[in-house]
This record gives structure tokens, C-alpha cells and sequence, in this order.
């Protein structure tokens, strides 16, 4: 049995991709790594950032399917507030945040779907979260997360910790693997177990 | 006081009290649709029921502007939330995801009956292979999150293909997660009145508890301002208006008709017996339209004003021409003739209106008929039964002479009335005939402005601007659903050879029985399902047992109750369905509106080819130009045939052609002036334009008749003149003061009459001939 209210984290769940996409591309350029390295200037450089384009691979690893299910295609980001994420395999979709609206195109299907993120109270603040990280924006990120950052500017950490109930429903953890201002690893972790591994290499490579 | 006097008199009193109690039990209305044509077909009609009982006329549009959107859709949402806690409301929708929980738990519930894609193919192996494999890309995109959740229940993709069905529909702009206009103006609202829409006194509440809502949420906001519209509103706006304008018009021309009288007579009681006839004048015309009609228009009570200024006419003729030394009812004796003529010139030109299409109308001429005839019956019988023999009613004379005089030197006006007549009739000619003003909209009760913006909301919100609708009647609610089926399936045809892109139907979200029958009988056992689907997923990485929900939901589904519209209750969709779907007297009607129509014939004629389905399509905007037209040709056959009937009517009086031409042709030269008079102040001619110019002949035959009226005297004449002049201008006052009403039907046929009254006046002064006037003096 399902209702409405369990069909609304999809969002929610939809949106903290984006939201890792954001600091993906924010990382993709490099950077000459600062000597005395913290949370604010990760914070700094990123913000430096005004355009990216990145190609990505990632695997969910759900309970109800044995194996990954194994996705690939473009992300590009675009300062300050577009984000996109083109997936070419299996099937190409694309998904498009501009403003305060997430706009899903399948062109298999004929489908066009725009999302008003207002509607969604979580994912509003889902979406204001992100734009803060990439305005670098501290203590905005600092009140929809728990954040965390262990290792150095060549090898680094970020954890980041819903403190809404409701967005714990959906995401509870995402994990950032990078090195500099560059983003290897996206990992999003679920309560109920199922996870999504996103491995980002700058495009060309 | 003679017997016969004392019988008259007590047959009019009883009369009159007769009308009284008619009245006092007389229901009074102020439904709007009575001012739009009577439908001619059932299509119409039902958009008409729609308007005055339907979910429509439940609707009221809102908008806040004045403020940034960040301000205006904080005020949308403290809005709406006040507004959902209100008993008076049963829906209110401003773009935020409130109460679409119900709406997903019906289509996710019922989805086995619901699902088009359902039938005896769907559930095969090999289909469900092709479904699962789906699957698996939809787990992998970005829908993931949701698929993986409703999956093991609905591996088929059922809900997903019912909320795509819904995701097509126009819908608002958004900002800030509430509807917005597009231009980032004004937040929007649309919500239901729990109150069917000709309880006014219900919406009326409502629209104060919108109103107390708004003056709550807005404290401080400033500049913010609250727009409101729909039928509520107009309901509620033109109850007011016109109680207003009645009380405010009545009190106003009895006020300067009174004060003619009193400058008249200088007497009181002069006064007193002038008003009896227009009083009871007006209580017939209200008591002939209460068992007519079965009910009084509050728009037939405004235009009972117009009553004031023609009934009275009758009196001042009567007193005027009143002699010291001669008997009432001998100096009535002299004037009857014209007089009785003048009403019967009256009553054929309010026959016309009588005989139009539009129940308003009608009611307004019986309203007159039976008014004028009740008021020259007491002006002559009663009125000379109530005056002492020798009583004499000494007119203020002092006009008399200069308005003779004036009358003598009209006539050297000629030659410039002739040419007036003549460029009048050039511009006509020149425009081809009067321009028609064939906007439907005008013959709407609802004041321009009002319009206006309910249009402009209803752009806003995006309501589809429903042009195309195919219209289905059916004896049964079960037979309608069927034929909307039916013609849905021939419709998603034509759509697919691109001769439209979508339509709605009241069968999306309430199958006919049948094809739920035919749903759940395509359904597999679960034996069958059981095996299939092992079949299917044989190869696929899905856990094992993970679709045991769907096998028990199928099975389920294959046993469930049919759904009935009950079960849509408190659903956004049961709104649609009653929208779509409605109860007529003689049976159902669903609705399907088209959109993007490129080839509406084609269309038209493959509706006539569904197989026992009575459906047509509508053009909504060609059919209303059209029947606008009809309306207006029937109007205009109808004032013909006054104006015929008045011409055949003095003729059979007057019977001379000469005379009847010096009545006649003053009064074409009003209807020409008035006509181009109205045509150079702005817009085209309405309706109402048309039947006010038959009334300037009927009234103003009045003028032209007591002018032609064989004289005794010179001192006779004078006071013709100003028994003309007096009556005339109270005419003018009755239906002038209409033309400062706030109802367009009023105010049309009030500055029509009024201009054409002054003109036929002037212009009989200025077309008698002196030189006539002289013989026949003589040789009477």
C-alpha cells in the first residue's frame, strides 16, 4: 500500500541527487591547493567556480534488485543557480534546475514534467541548501546540514547530515569524496538501506 | 357620487387589491441567465443550467495584486489556509499540493478499473517481460526513487500512466509555489462554494467571509488589493445593483415627476390623483408578470420606473385639457380617441418585446402592457368617477403661450431638420446599415467592467479557453459515461491523425460500469498471473517474491465494488467529474472539452459516426456570434412587425395616408437621429438598442397623434402643447433616469427611449403644418 505521503520523498530523493551534482560540477576545475585547508575556503573555492561540465557514471545499489543498476551521461553547471544532468544510458533523460524550477524531459516518452520546488517545501530547502554551497554560503548549508569535513585539500571528506525529520525519511547521509576543488564520489545513503554511487571524472578524460 | 361612480370605483379598489395580495405572494428573482436568449439547443441550454446551478456557478475566481510575489503568495497561502477551515468553502486551490493526497490514493486504489491500458493482453507474459524490463531503466533514472517504492504493488506502471493522464492539463503559472498570472501580477485562487449558486444570499456570505478573510491576511500589506469574480459574484452584484438602482431610479423620477406635476397644478391633491393611475398601473404590470411568469425579475421592477413617466402622461392629458365648467368625463370623452390610440400604439410596440426570445424581455413588456392599459383604464374611468362635477384643474398657463409660440416657429426648422435627416441617413448608408454590436456579452446583465476582469482572471488562471466542446446526452448517468467512452475512442483516433492534441472526459476518472466490467474480466486469475509473471521475470534481477503485493492487489482489483461517483468524494477530481458530467432534467450530459482543434469539421462530422452516441460538437464561440445573430434577427422581425402593426393601427384610426404620414414621419426621423446619435457615441447597436427605437415609435406616436389631433381652438391648442410637453417630459424622466443605470439592459433601453422621446417631440413641433392646423380649426 502506498499514499501520497510516501510517494513525495521521490523528490526529495530526486533533489539531493541534484543537489550532489551541484557540488560535483562546482568541482570539477582544479585548483592549487591552500596550505592551512578548511571547511570555508572548500567553501571559497567552489564558489570561484561559474561554469562546469563533468561526465558521470553512477551505480544504485537497490534491495529489491540483485546487482547495481548502472546509469552514465553529462553534468554541467552553470553560476549561479542552473543545474544540469543529461543521462544518455540506459535511456537518455534529462533534467534541468533553472531558477526554482526542475524541469524533466524524457524525449523517448514525449514527457515533459516542470516541477515548481516551492510546492515542496523539502526540497525547497533542499534547493536553498545547494545554493548555498555553491555561493558558499556557510551557515545556510550549516542549517539544513550536519556538516562534516575530515582529510586534507588533496584528499577530502564531506558528510553531510539532513537536520529536517522529514528530509531523514528520504537521505541519510551523503558522502563527498574529492581532492582539491574536484569531486570524485558522490554517495547517497538511504535509510532503508539502498545507496547510489556517483563517480564523476571531468569530461574528456 | 353616482351609483356607477361608486361601482367603479369599488371595482377598482378590489382590483387593485386583488394585485396586492398577487405581489405579496410573488417570488422575486435575479437570475442572470433570464437576460440571456432562451436556448434553442439542449447544448446551450445545459451551459446555461451550468451557470445558474452547476459547479461552476459554485466558482469564485480570486486574485491579490499590489506586492512583490514573494508578499502575494505569502498572502495566497495564509489565504487559502483560512479559507480551507471554512465551513463555506468545499474547495480551495491556489497551486499548493493540498488535498492532491486523495486525488493519488484513488487513481493508486482503483488503478486495475482506471488504467486504459488495461485488457486481456496487458497481463501476458510477454508483456509483463517488456514491463519489467522497463522497470529496470525507470529504477535507473531519475523516477527511481518513486519506482522502487510503488514497484513490488504496480509493476505494470499503472499509477504512473494515470498521473500522466493527469500531468496534460492546462494548468496556471507557478511562483512560489502558488498560482501565479502570468505576468507575475496577481496570485490566484479558485475556490468552491459549498452553496449552490442561486442561493445568493448564501454566496453573498461567502463573498463577505472572502472578503474578512483577505482584510485578515492583508493588515499591513499596504497597496495589496482583492479581486473577486464569477457567477457568485455577478449574482450577488447585480441583486445589489439593481436593488439600488430600483430604490434609487423609483425615488428619483417619482421625485421629479411629482415636482413636474406640482409645477404644473400647484396641487397637492392634483398630484395625489395623478399618481393613482401610474400606481395602479404598476401594481397590474407586476401582478399580470407574477402569474405569467410564475415570478418577478428584479430587472422588470427597475424598468417599472419607466412606468412613472408614461402613466402619468395619461393624467396630465386629462388634467390639461380639463376646462372650468366642463365635466371630466366629457373633456376625456374629447381626448379618448387619441388617447386610447397612443395606448395601443404603446402596446403593440411592447408586444414585440413580449414575443422576443428572452424571457426578461418578455416579462418587461408584459410588464408595460398590462401597465399602461390598467393606467389608462383608471385615467378614464376612475379618475372622472373621482372628480366632483366641475371640478376644474387650473394648469399653470403661464408656459402655455410661449410654448405655443415656440410650437408655431418650430416649423421654420425644417429645412435643417430635413437636412439632419438626410446626413443621418447618408452616415447610415455609409456604414452599411446600422453597425450591430454583436458582442453576446452585451446582453448580459453583468456590467462591462465586471466582465472584463473575470475574464482576465480566467486568462490568468489558464482555464482553458474552451472553444471546442463535444456535448453527449444520455437517459442515464451509466450510458453517458458509455458514449464518452465511445467517443473518446474515436476522438484518440482523430487526435492521432493530428486533427486535435487532447480532450478531457468525465470517463477518465469515472469509467462507465461497463468498461470496468471489461477491466476486471481482462484481469488474470492469480493462478495465471502467478505463472506469467514467473515467466516473465525469469532472467531479470529481481528479488524473488517481490511482486507477491501486485498478484494480491490484481486479485483484489478482479472482486472490488464498481466505482461510483461516491467514491470520488473529496477528491479535486469529483470537481472535474461533476464539471463534465451533469444531471438534467431530462437526463445526463457529459461534456468533452477539445483542445488544440485544427480541423474542427472533420471532427464534427466523425461525432455524428460514434454508434448510439448523441453527440455534437460545439463551437462555443461561432454558435454564441450565431445565436447572437438569430437573436437579433428575430428582435428585429419582431420590431418590424410593431412598428407595422402601429402603422396598420393608425391607419385604421386616423384613416387618411395623409395623417398617418404627419404621425409617421416625425417619428422615423427620431429612430434615423436617434440611431446615428447612439452609433457617434461609441458603440455598435445592441439588441437592446433595437427594442428601445421601437418603443421611441411606440411612445412617441403618442406626441405625433395628440399634435395631429383635430384642435377647437387656439387656446385648445396651448394646451395640447403643454399637456404634450409636460407628459412628454416625463416620459423623458422615466426612462432618462434608467439611462444611468448600472444594468446594461436598463440602460440601453433608457437612453434610447429618452433621446428618442425628446426627438419624436421636437420633431412633430417642427413637421405640423401650420397652415393645417388653421383649417381644420375652422372647420371644426
Amino acid at each position: 500500500m502506498i499514499s501520497g505521503s510516501s510517494l513525495r520523498p521521490t523528490l526529495r530523493g530526486l533533489l539531493c541527487v541534484l543537489a550532489v551534482i551541484a557540488l560535483a560540477c562546482g568541482a570539477v576545475q582544479a585548483e592549487t591547493p591552500a596550505v592551512a585547508w578548511d571547511l570555508k575556503q572548500l567553501m571559497e573555492s567552489m564558489r570561484r567556480v561559474k561554469t562546469a561540465r563533468a561526465a558521470f557514471v553512477e551505480r544504485r545499489y537497490l534491495g529489491i534488485v540483485s546487482g547495481p543498476l548502472e546509469s552514465s551521461g553529462t553534468l554541467r553547471y552553470d553560476a549561479p543557480d542552473r543545474l544540469e544532468k543529461h543521462t544518455v544510458l540506459p535511456a537518455p533523460e534529462d533534467l534541468v534546475l533553472a531558477g526554482d524550477e526542475l524541469t524533466i524531459t524524457n524525449e523517448a516518452k514525449h514527457q515533459r514534467r516542470t516541477l515548481a520546488l516551492q510546492a515542496y517545501p523539502t526540497v525547497w530547502a533542499f534547493v536553498e541548501s545547494i545554493r548555498s554551497t555553491l555561493a558558499g554560503d556557510l551557515p545556510t548549508l550549516h542549517r539544513f546540514y550536519n556538516v562534516e569535513l575530515d582529510g586534507d585539500a588533496a584528499r577530502w571528506r564531506l558528510v553531510l547530515k539532513p537536520r529536517d525529520a522529514s528530509m531523514q525519511a528520504a537521505v541519510s547521509e551523503i558522502r563527498i569524496v574529492g581532492s582539491g576543488n574536484r569531486i570524485a564520489t558522490i554517495e547517497i545513503i538511504e535509510p532503508e538501506g539502498d545507496r547510489s554511487v556517483m563517480t564523476i571524472t571531468a569530461e574528456g578524460r | 357620487m353616482s351609483w356607477s361612480s361608486r361601482g367603479l370605483i369599488g371595482g377598482w379598489i378590489a382590483f387593485v387589491l386583488a394585485c396586492i395580495v398577487i405581489i405579496s405572494r410573488a417570488e422575486f428573482s435575479t437570475d442572470l441567465s433570464a437576460f440571456l436568449p432562451r436556448s434553442p439547443t439542449p447544448a446551450q441550454q445545459l451551459l446555461v443550467d451550468q451557470l445558474r446551478e452547476g459547479v461552476v456557478s459554485r466558482q469564485i475566481l480570486i486574485g491579490i495584486e499590489g506586492g512583490t510575489t514573494d508578499a502575494l503568495a505569502e498572502m495566497s497561502r495564509r489565504m487559502a489556509g483560512k479559507l480551507r477551515r471554512d465551513a463555506s468553502f468545499v474547495a480551495v486551490n491556489n497551486g499548493e499540493n493540498v488535498g492532491l493526497e486523495r486525488d493519488r490514493d484513488y487513481l493508486w486504489h482503483n488503478r486495475y478499473l482506471l488504467s486504459p491500458a488495461v485488457d486481456s493482453e496487458h497481463f501476458t507474459a510477454a508483456a509483463l517481460r517488456r514491463a519489467l524490463e522497463g522497470d529496470l531503466q525507470l529504477l535507473s533514472s531519475s523516477a527511481g526513487i518513486l519506482a522502487r517504492k510503488i514497484l513490488p504493488q504496480d509493476p505494470s506502471g499503472e499509477l504512473l500512466r494515470l498521473l500522466d493522464q493527469l500531468e496534460g492539463q492546462a494548468k496556471p503559472a507557478m511562483r512560489h509555489g502558488v498560482w501565479f498570472s502570468k505576468d507575475d501580477k496577481r496570485a490566484l485562487l479558485v475556490v468552491q462554494t459549498r452553496s449552490a449558486g442561486y442561493d445568493i444570499d448564501a454566496q453573498q456570505s461567502a463573498l463577505a467571509r472572502i472578503r474578512a478573510i483577505f482584510a485578515d491576511v492583508a493588515a499591513g500589506a499596504g497597496a495589496a488589493r482583492l479581486l473577486v469574480s464569477g457567477p457568485a459574484v455577478f449574482s450577488v452584484s447585480t441583486r445589489e445593483t439593481i436593488k439600488r438602482d430600483i430604490l434609487r431610479f423609483a425615488i428619483i423620477a417619482t421625485t421629479l415627476v411629482s415636482a413636474l406635476l406640482l409645477v404644473l397644478y400647484r396641487s397637492a391633491r392634483i398630484l395625489g390623483l395623478a399618481l393613482l393611475p401610474v400606481a395602479s398601473g404598476a401594481l397590474a404590470g407586476l401582478a399580470a408578470v407574477s402569474l405569467g411568469f410564475g415570478s418577478v425579475h428584479g430587472i422588470t421592477l427597475g424598468f417599472g420606473v419607466t412606468l412613472i413617466g408614461e402613466g402619468v402622461d395619461y393624467a396630465i392629458y386629462l388634467f390639461t385639457q380639463l376646462t372650468p365648467g366642463t365635466a371630466a368625463g366629457n373633456t376625456l370623452d374629447r381626448i379618448w380617441p387619441a388617447l386610447r390610440l397612443g395606448v395601443l400604439t404603446s402596446v403593440c410596440g411592447f408586444s414585440a418585446m413580449l414575443l422576443s426570445g428572452f424571457p426578461g424581455l418578455a416579462q418587461l413588456g408584459l410588464f408595460s402592457i398590462a401597465g399602461l392599459i390598467v393606467a389608462a383604464a383608471v385615467t378614464r374611468w376612475v379618475l372622472p368617477a373621482l372628480l366632483r362635477s366641475g371640478f376644474s384643474a387650473r394648469a399653470v398657463t403661464a408656459l402655455a403661450p410661449k410654448a405655443a409660440f415656440l410650437a408655431r416657429r418650430a416649423p421654420a426648422l425644417r429645412p435643417a431638420l430635413l437636412l439632419a435627416i438626410a446626413l443621418a441617413t447618408l452616415f447610415l448608408l455609409l456604414r452599411r446599415g446600422p453597425s450591430w454590436d454583436d458582442d453576446l456579452a452585451r446582453l448580459s446583465p453583468i456590467p462591462v467592467r465586471e466582465q472584463a476582469l473575470d475574464a482576465q482572471l480566467r486568462r490568468d488562471l489558464g482555464a482553458p479557453d474552451v472553444r471546442y466542446l463535444v456535448v453527449i446526452s444520455a437517459s442515464e448517468q451509466e450510458a453517458a459515461l458509455q458514449a464518452s467512452e465511445d467517443v473518446g475512442a474515436s476522438l484518440r483516433r482523430l487526435a492521432g491523425a493530428g486533427l486535435l492534441e487532447g480532450f478531457e472526459s468525465p470517463a477518465t476518472y469515472l469509467p462507465s460500469h461497463r468498461t470496468q466490467r471489461a477491466r476486471q474480466a481482462a484481469l488474470p486469475s492469480a493462478d495465471r498471473l502467478r505463472e506469467n509473471l514467473e515467466q516473465a521475470q525469469s532472467g531479470l534481477p529481481f528479488r524473488p517474491g517481490l511482486f507477491q503485493p501486485f498478484l494480491d492487489d490484481v486479485s483484489h482489483a478482479k472482486g472490488q465494488a464498481l466505482l461510483g461517483r461516491v467514491d470520488l468524494q473529496g477528491t479535486n477530481l469529483a470537481t472535474k467529474v461533476d464539471a463534465l458530467l451533469v444531471r438534467r432534467p431530462a437526463g445526463w450530459s457529459a461534456m468533452l472539452p477539445l483542445r488544440g482543434v485544427a480541423d474542427a469539421a472533420a471532427i464534427a462530422g466523425q461525432m455524428g459516426a460514434v454508434p448510439g452516441a448523441q453527440a455534437v460538437l460545439l463551437d462555443l464561440k461561432r454558435d454564441a456570434g450565431r445565436l447572437y445573430q438569430s437573436y437579433r434577427r428575430e428582435v428585429l422581425k419582431y420590431s418590424l412587425s410593431g412598428a407595422a402593426a402601429i402603422v396598420v393601427l393608425l391607419f385604421a384610426s386616423l384613416r387618411a395616408g395623409r395623417r398617418v404620414f404627419d404621425v409617421v414621419a416625425p417619428l422615423v426621423a427620431a429612430v434615423i437621429v436617434t440611431s446615428c446619435a447612439l452609433l457617434l457615441t461609441g458603440h455598435g447597436l445592441s439588441i437592446f438598442n433595437l427594442v428601445g427605437l421601437l418603443l421611441v415609435v411606440a411612445v412617441g406616436s403618442n406626441y405625433s397623434l395628440f399634435f395631429d389631433r383635430r384642435v377647437d381652438s387656439g387656446t385648445d391648442r396651448e394646451r395640447t402643447i403643454v399637456s404634450l410637453m409636460f407628459a412628454n417630459l416625463s416620459t423623458v424622466i422615466g426612462f432618462g433616469v434608467l439611462s444611468f443605470s448600472n444594468v446594461p439592459v436598463l440602460s440601453a433601453i433608457g437612453s434610447t427611449v429618452g433621446t428618442g422621446a425628446v426627438l419624436s417631440l421636437v420633431f412633430s413641433a417642427i413637421l405640423a403644418r401650420p397652415d393645417d392646423l388653421a383649417a381644420r380649426s375652422d372647420g371644426s
